[in-house]
């Protein structure tokens, strides 16, 4: 039962079976055919997973690709991450561009540069700078969003809910980096609805925003403001309608 | 029965939390963490946009028990408590079932002599108990048999997590055959969804709403676990009325 897991390691070219690993490191251009299970898993150049990937740590510096579903305890990218399953990763952490073909669950979400996700995305905090494409649910106790470029979900819930424009943290590096990714759109949110308790909202397009507090920044279109203790809105932002429940 | 439709039956997000006195941050919380199934959030077009609706009854209770229960348990273990997610792991002391009342001798002869001496089993043990005990009445020996091997040839095939939400039974079916003058009556043993039909000349004997048999064992679970010393304002919340176990903790392993 207690059979000792190999390591094995891939430099230049070169592909592995799936199957259970201490550690696997790629580095230039390697793929695994199957489904891996490691406590490590590092890939540094290019690399493939075609298979299930379950790891404590994988660590992606320039491109990684998995074919299924992801499970991991840390997940940390920076370049590319594509993985066409769910992610269930207790902290992904993505510098660059990432996309996931499913689902993404965990505790811990941040994102600098761009994200497209066909599922939900629910975890407890979740940071972005950059540009965002969520088709699914956006859930979070706290929602930090510093806009980058376009971002959009479908539904956005949580706790706290705060979008800005800027570049608080990264500078005009990430935000060169940014608009190279996402194609320089235009640092806005657009979503149908935005439900929170703290709101705050900074060029957000959206139909219907419904919060315990909540304040509507500059460059806003709302329809519609649900609130039930406060209310503030910007002079350049614009709200259709509010009602206080 | 439902005359009037869903609609009476649904109510809004919003009414939801002015109910309840929780916030969206909560609501969403739950949600993520599994306490609040995905598949109780209806969404439906309304004259202000889209809204969120629930099934009124299932959603009340729902939160009404995670806001009892949730100062006293982590966040995660309310989910394994409360929902489908069980950890295979969790033991339960077999005397605790046996004073809750759903085990006697006879049924745990029928168990394995290992199981026995180990004093602990696991949930999912306990839960293969718990469905014969409730057949034990109208089943005869070899039908009880059956229905354990049935469940056990399941194992590890994630049936624990199906059971929940989807409304599986167990049907124990009984057919008889006649021909030329000879009669024989066959036992058969069936896991379907609420509303399986069978042919006209099958007898459904009885039949287990497999998601209270689990449900019941969380509880028995949970109460013994609060239960220490005085006795808590929780009876409201068991299923069936007739909960009586509540013991002490001492005898609840959980090993991880």
């Amino acid at each position: 039962m207690n059979e000792q897991r190999r390591s094995v390691s891939i430099s230049g070219s070169g592909r592995l079976g799936g199957g259970e690993y201490e550690r696997v490191s790629i580095s230039g251009s390697g793929r695994v055919d199957g489904d891996v299970i490691a406590s490590e898993l590092r890939i540094s150049g290019s690399g493939k997973v075609a298979g299930r990937t379950e790891a404590g740590q994988i660590v992606v510096s320039g491109s990684g690709t998995f074919t299924d579903a992801v499970v991991a305890e840390e997940m940390r990218i920076s370049g590319s991450g594509r993985v066409d399953g769910a992610v269930e990763a207790k902290e992904l952490k993505c510098s660059g561009s990432f996309r996931a073909g499913g689902d993404v669950s965990g505790e811990y979400v941040k994102i600098s540069g761009s994200m497209k996700v066909s599922g939900d995305v629910e975890v407890d905090i979740f940071k972005a700078s950059g540009g965002f494409e969520i088709e699914g649910l956006l859930s979070a106790d706290k929602v930090e969003i510093h806009l980058g470029g376009r971002c959009s979900a479908r539904e956005i819930g949580g706790e706290r809910i705060i979008v800005e424009r800027g570049t608080s943290f990264g500078g005009a590096l990430i935000e060169g980096l940014v608009k190279m990714l996402t194609g320089g759109g235009a640092a806005e949110l657009r979503t149908a609805q935005i439900e929170g308790d703290e709101i705050r909202l900074e060029n957000t397009i959206a139909d219907i925003v419904r919060g315990k507090r909540v304040v509507i920044g500059p460059n806003c279109r709302i329809g519609r403001v649900e609130y039930e203790e406060s209310l503030q809105v910007h002079e350049d932002a614009k709200v259709e309608a509010e009602s206080k429940t | 029965m439902g005359r009037d439709m869903d609609d009476e039956r649904l109510i809004s997000k919003k009414e939801v939390l002015e109910t309840m006195g929780i916030s969206y941050g909560q609501l969403y919380r739950w949600k993520r963490k599994g306490l609040i199934p995905e598949a109780w959030f209806i969404r439906r077009s309304t004259f202000t946009g889209q809204e969120t609706f629930f099934p009124r009854d299932k959603i009340l209770e729902r939160i009404a028990r995670i806001v009892d229960m949730k100062d006293d348990h982590p966040l995660d273990d309310l989910a394994e408590l409360i929902t489908t997610r069980v950890n295979a792991k969790l033991r339960v002391a077999l005397k605790k079932l046996e004073r809750a009342g759903w085990l006697d001798d006879e049924l745990l002869r029928s168990c394995s002599p290992e199981e026995r001496s180990e004093e602990a089993i696991s949930v999912w043990q306990a839960f293969v108990l718990g469905v014969l005990s409730r057949l034990r009445r109208v089943a005869r020996e070899e039908e009880i048999g059956l229905v354990r091997r049935t469940l056990e040839a399941e194992v590890g095939k994630g049936l624990l997590d199906r059971v929940s939400e989807n409304g599986l039974r167990l049907y124990l079916l009984r057919k008889r055959v006649a021909s030329g003058g000879i009669s024989a009556q066959i036992s058969l043993v069936a896991l379907a969804n609420e509303g399986a039909i069978f042919d006209p000349e099958i007898e459904a004997v009885e039949h287990v709403e497999l998601s209270s048999v689990l449900q019941r064992i969380k509880l028995d679970l949970m109460r013994s676990d609060e239960g220490e010393g005085e006795s808590g304002s929780n009876d409201r919340s068991a299923e069936d009325g007739e909960g009586d176990g509540r013991q002490e903790a001492k005898d609840l392993e959980v090993e991880r």
